[in-house]
């Protein structure tokens, strides 16, 4: 199982849309391309999970990360997260931190 | 029903874990939410293994450090036994972040320190010893609903 990791751009809005499974050996891929969204300075930043099977706290590292570059300003949705991955949002607080959609047109 | 095998201890070895839990849940009907549960801890377990156990100590000999992993189903419990012999790490006597800490927005959150929250929160039980010079870490589902989660 692998991860897939590919952003565009809507206007201002950045989506990327994360498939697989992230762990701490894949978590890079997903990492760089915050980075480079981070730069871009977006108005709001949509994460594509639908297809995102598994993901550990070095998931967890990078949305906080996204957060902390980005300001509180500027949203950060998931788009029909597994309820694996609600769950572990709930454990860590973090799910108070995200808009959670069941699609983005 | 039990099964060991050895793996690198490498991040690559991760999703390997992985498909072993998975394999065995499907053998024994395991509800979907348990498997993850313990697939979730032991990728953090594993990952703390080989991130920081083994970068850490430099016991690096010739052959490359391993993990190694004994899944065992009883009446009661799938469990897994992580064995590695890093530097001695108690998982359980890490201090988690508190509510005040979970309750915090990301901006003011300190990056870090929730694997090991993740990990003993997500199993049924979670044991720890240092034998023989190993860390034995053995993270426990229930097969069966004896509590409400």
């Amino acid at each position: 199982m692998t991860l897939s990791v590919n952003t565009t751009y809507r206007h201002n809005n950045a989506l990327i849309k994360i498939e697989g499974s992230l762990d701490s050996s894949t978590a890079y891929q997903l990492e760089e391309q915050v980075k480079d969204v981070v730069n871009n300075s977006p108005e709001a930043l949509i994460l594509d999970v639908e297809k995102l099977d598994f993901m550990s706290s070095a998931g967890l590292r990078i949305i906080i990360f996204a957060k902390q570059k980005l300001g509180a300003a500027v949203s950060l949705t998931l788009v029909k997260p597994q309820d694996q991955l609600v769950d572990t949002l709930k454990m860590t607080g973090l799910i108070h931190s995200v808009h959670i959609v069941d699609s983005y047109p | 029903m039990q099964k060991s095998f050895s793996l690198p201890a490498q991040p690559e070895s991760l999703h390997l874990i992985r498909e072993e839990i998975d394999q065995v849940a499907e053998k024994i009907h395991l509800e979907r939410k348990k498997g993850y549960r313990l697939k979730l801890a032991l990728d953090e377990i594993a990952t703390n293994i080989i991130n920081y156990g083994y970068a850490a100590s430099e016991k690096q000999g010739e052959k490359p450090p391993e993990i190694h992993i004994t899944i065992q189903i009883n009446e009661q419990y799938l469990s897994v036994t992580l064995t590695d012999q890093a530097m001695a790490f108690n998982p359980l006597a890490k201090e988690l972040p508190g509510e005040a800490e979970l309750s915090k927005p990301p901006e003011q959150r300190k990056i870090g320190g929730l694997g090991i929250m993740l990990a003993r929160n997500s199993v049924d039980d979670f044991k720890y010893e240092f034998r023989d010079g190993k860390n034995i870490n053995t993270l426990s589902i229930e097969l069966h609903d004896n509590r409400g989660r």
